[in-house]
């Protein structure tokens, strides 16, 4: 008979990093070890975690698959499978289905200037694609990241800032909602900011991910900028269940944001009715 | 009739005989009448008490195949390590007798979900494999079935592996697979050219008997902002009945419950069916809700898979609490 | 009667005294009825008055906070709304109570399936319905028919004390059968005015109270549950009942409930607004013969 496709493959946490208060990057390995050499994802899909006993609950994956020293994501503490699982330790075991999602379209990515836009925890699936355009440097031009949080403590990969910095062509730019002591970088909404560094649209793309109420602001700013629909991309979130667009739960028009997405493009989304 | 159909004409008495035989080798599972509730599909033991006549279930033969409340896999500790665990699915063989027409349509249109492309769901799988459906046409639709409609009929043979229409005293069998073949192929006799032509009238006229016509509004797309959601949505009461006695809806949630991971049936009529960790939920209305009910049947699903994910039993208007009329709702949809 | 009502409704939105009617209206069918929402006066046409008319509609009120709602009621509706405003769910001030005298609505499961009564079947809840003792409504429209009367030796709770004469292990077969075919479809909760729990202690998840499974473990948790939180609370609309689409006696429990209080606590809800509602005090009178 064919596979169970809502069992996980067991995993073990071998390591945790506190990037906030309350957001944790929890690096696993696979127990079976042809798993761990096998899977493969691209940047942008995400798995369905199972905290046993809890629940299972989609998070991204937010390393980049060129970086293979185990499968990372970095998770906010919310509800119930969140809150459980910032109380697990290194060694416990944990569940993962995936991946799963369409990822981001890389080939569209070559050749252009890519502009990363990220608000809070949104630069999780970013970073994935982050690292793998710098470890493939040679295929994109000009990178620009502009990262915002609410204040300097909810910066998340603050030790990925200075390979950021240092990477060729690339440009780092962070923000904070409100003006802090002793912070040197720029202050505002991450829309209000980009429309002062005005980003080039000319052979580029956007790629932002966010909280819902950064993206509905920052797209009307790309469009002014000149950025086309097809050129803006994103990564939509919604409550999941099964992760392979069966369970009916989490679709935005006729698309299943676990199996059509999570990423999408604004002319995509565009011509959709959805509610969120 | 289809190329390699068969028709048999036999008495009740020796449709029975035959399906007590099959007791022996099946779980016989037909529509059973419980006094004062309504009737609902049992394991037969007692030929008698099998329901011939006219009358619906209340739950539709997809619980038989999408169970209401099923464990997928369980968890164990094994040397202080978590150690999982599939469960045994389940290996008798069914027939269930009795299936209504649009039951079975409504089965083929849940294959499109969970037994196609590359993720196939083997509970579901498992339960189609082992069962064989005997169908029973509809002398008398009711006042809600518009199965006609959405591309259904009341002697439609899709997705059954036979069907039976009563004749007076006598059933007249179409036997449309291998399998069933194998089971009613001794029964009875053949129909001759005279009587195939008269089933085939018989069937014509019945389809053409449905008072209740709708059109489907090709043009929900446009209207997806109108008001007329608010409008048409405002008795609901946001319970599961609708979802829950459909042969196609087939949202479900996954809990894990004492280490055992359960599926169960979930609606998107629920207030909290898209409520998030962080409390937002993009359908916290009762439009917005009723909406993605209409859409997701008659416009979504129909985008992917060029059918309407409903097949017009009538269900859920028949047992709403409030008696929302789905059908109503979407051929009185404006243009605009 | 139906005239007096459209006439009243009338001159309630043209005096804007209210915003909005709730009421009951013919369905496309031409037979069922539906509720109807009336915002304007023309709408009131559209208002029906009949024994077809069962649904319980005070449980949309509280999806209008703050706005001024009038609404059609039956005696048991006007029990629930008393429940409702003891309980601060609602402001007297923003209703306008239309009592339509009322001398039985009919069981339409029962018309489907008592082939052998060919007379009328009126709901169970109404042969004994202790109707004309809330003088709350603000209006009232007489029925000039003959009211049915119930023979004075009535006894509201005989099916409960039929029930209470078996032995336990007779009454847990029977409930297990009956929860056996629960779908777990809340229509019971949702269709109950005095279930208006934002967040349900059946869909908590942390923790989660009961398995969401239809398994019997699960089914019985969530209907004692259930039953539980309606003690004292209950009035008897038989909405539940009606709303069960797998034919479960929902009534039969709320009613044993209904017994139990009344026999320990001489209370019946939904008899007075301004009283408190009985698990939100005690009284020194209270039976305590559980301390032991």
């Amino acid at each position: 008979m064919s596979q169970n496709i809502y069992l996980p493959n067991l995993a073990q946490i071998i390591e945790i990093k506190e990037e906030t208060s309350d957001i944790k990057t929890f690096k696993l390995k696979f127990k079976d070890q042809a798993i761990e050499e096998s899977f493969d994802y691209k940047p942008g899909q995400f798995v369905e975690f199972s905290v046993f006993g809890e629940g299972e609950a989609p998070f991204c994956i937010s390393n980049s698959p060129t970086r293979k020293s185990g499968l990372e994501c970095s998770v906010k503490r919310m509800g119930k499978v969140s809150q459980a699982l910032h109380e697990l330790n290194i060694g416990d075991t944990v569940g993962i289905r995936g991946p799963y999602g369409n990822g981001f379209p890389i080939d569209d990515l070559k050749n252009k200037h890519l502009l990363f836009v990220a608000g809070g925890i949104g630069l999780a699936p970013l970073r994935s694609l982050i690292n793998y355009c710098l470890d493939k440097r040679g295929d994109f031009k000009e990178i620009t990241i502009v990262n915002g949080a609410r204040s300097s403590k909810d910066l998340v990969f603050k030790s990925e800032y200075e390979a950021w910095r240092g990477a060729k062509n690339t440009q780092l730019h962070l923000t904070v909602d409100c003006n802090e002591e002793n912070w040197t970088c720029m202050v505002g909404v991450v829309p209000k900011i980009l429309e002062q560094l005005k980003p080039t649209c000319q052979g580029s793309v956007a790629i932002v991910c966010g909280p819902p109420i950064m993206i509905k602001f920052t797209l009307p700013v790309l469009l002014k900028l000149g950025f086309c629909p097809e050129a803006i991309i994103t990564t939509l979130e919604m409550k999941m269940k099964c992760g392979l667009g069966k369970c009916g739960r989490c679709n935005i028009g006729n698309l299943y944001i676990c199996k059509d997405g999570p990423v999408f493009s604004y002319s995509q989304l565009k011509n959709i009715n959805y509610d969120l | 009739m289809g190329k390699g159909c068969m028709l048999k004409i036999t008495t009740k008495e020796d449709l029975t005989k035959i399906l007590i035989s099959l007791l022996n080798d099946f779980e016989i599972i037909g529509p059973k009448e419980l006094s004062h509730k309504g009737i609902f599909y049992e394991s037969i033991t007692d030929l008698k008490d099998l329901h011939w006549g006219e009358g619906f279930t209340t739950e539709p033969v997809k619980k038989f195949f999408l169970s209401p409340s099923e464990y997928l896999f369980k968890g164990r500790y094994e040397n202080g390590q978590e150690a999982l665990e599939e469960l045994p699915l389940p290996g008798n063989k069914r027939i269930i007798i009795g299936v209504r027409p649009c039951e079975a349509i409504g089965l083929s249109l849940l294959d499109k979900v969970f037994n196609a492309g590359e993720d196939q769901d083997k509970f579901y799988l498992n339960n189609r494999a082992r069962t064989i459906l005997v169908g029973l046409s509809c002398l008398k639709p009711d006042k809600n079935c518009f199965c006609t409609s959405v591309g259904g009929s009341p002697e439609s043979s899709r997705g059954l592996d036979a069907l039976i229409s009563p004749v007076g005293n006598e059933f007249i069998i179409e036997i449309i697979t291998e399998r069933a073949k194998g089971i009613f192929e001794s029964l009875g006799r053949n129909l001759n050219q005279e009587e195939v032509k008269l089933w085939g009238s018989d069937k014509k006229r019945r389809e053409g008997s449905l008072n209740f016509r709708i059109k489907v509004s090709e043009n929900l797309d446009n209207i997806f902002e109108s008001e007329y959601w608010e409008k048409v949505s405002k008795s609901c009461i946001s319970c599961g009945v609708c979802t829950f006695l459909c042969p196609t809806c087939h949202c479900f949630d996954l809990v894990d419950e004492k280490r055992k991971k359960l599926r169960c049936y979930d609606g998107c009529a629920f207030c909290d069916f898209t409520l998030e960790a962080s409390g937002t939920n993009p359908r916290a209305a009762r439009k917005e809700r009723y909406r993605q009910r209409v859409f997701h049947k008659f416009d979504y699903f129909k985008k992917n898979f060029q059918e309407n994910l409903c097949v017009g039993c009538g269900r859920c208007i028949r047992f709403c609490p409030v008696k929302m009329n789905i059908a109503e709702v979407v051929d009185k949809a404006p243009l605009v | 009667m139906v005239d007096e009502l459209k006439a009243k409704v009338r001159e309630l939105l043209k005096n804007k005294q209210v915003e909005l009617v709730i009421g009951y209206q013919r369905a496309a069918d031409g037979v069922s009825v539906i509720p109807c929402f009336v915002e304007n006066e023309k709408d009131a046409e559209l208002l029906i008055w009949d024994a077809y008319c069962v649904y319980n509609l005070s449980g949309y009120l509280k999806d209008y906070p703050g706005k001024k709602i009038g609404i059609v009621a039956k005696d048991c509706d006007l029990r629930s709304i008393v429940v409702l405003l003891q309980e601060n769910q609602l402001k007297r001030e923003n209703l306008f109570i239309i009592e339509m005298e009322c001398h039985g609505v009919i069981d339409e499961k029962r018309l489907k399936y008592d082939t052998q009564n060919q007379e009328i079947n009126f709901a169970q809840k109404c042969k004994g319905c202790p109707s004309a003792k809330l003088s709350i409504a603000d209006c009232v429209i007489k029925d000039k028919g003959e009211k049915r009367k119930t023979p004075d030796d009535y006894d509201e709770y005989e099916p409960i004390r039929k029930m209470e004469a078996k032995a336990i292990s007779e009454r847990l077969k029977f409930w297990q059968e009956e929860f056996s075919r629960c779908i777990r479809c809340y229509a019971c909760r949702q269709v109950c005015p005095m279930c208006y729990c934002p967040k349900c202690v059946a869909e908590q998840t942390q923790p989660a109270w009961f398995s969401k499974g239809t398994n019997l473990e699960g089914n019985l948790s969530w209907n004692v549950t259930r039953a539980m939180h309606l003690a004292g609370r209950c009035i008897d609309c038989g909405e539940c009942e009606r709303a069960c689409p797998v034919g479960i006696p929902l009534r039969d429990i709320n009613k044993k409930i209904q017994k139990d209080v009344q026999e320990l606590f001489s209370y019946q809800a939904g008899l007075s607004a301004e009283a408190k509602p009985l698990f939100a005090c005690f009284d020194k009178k209270d039976p305590d013969d559980f301390i032991k």
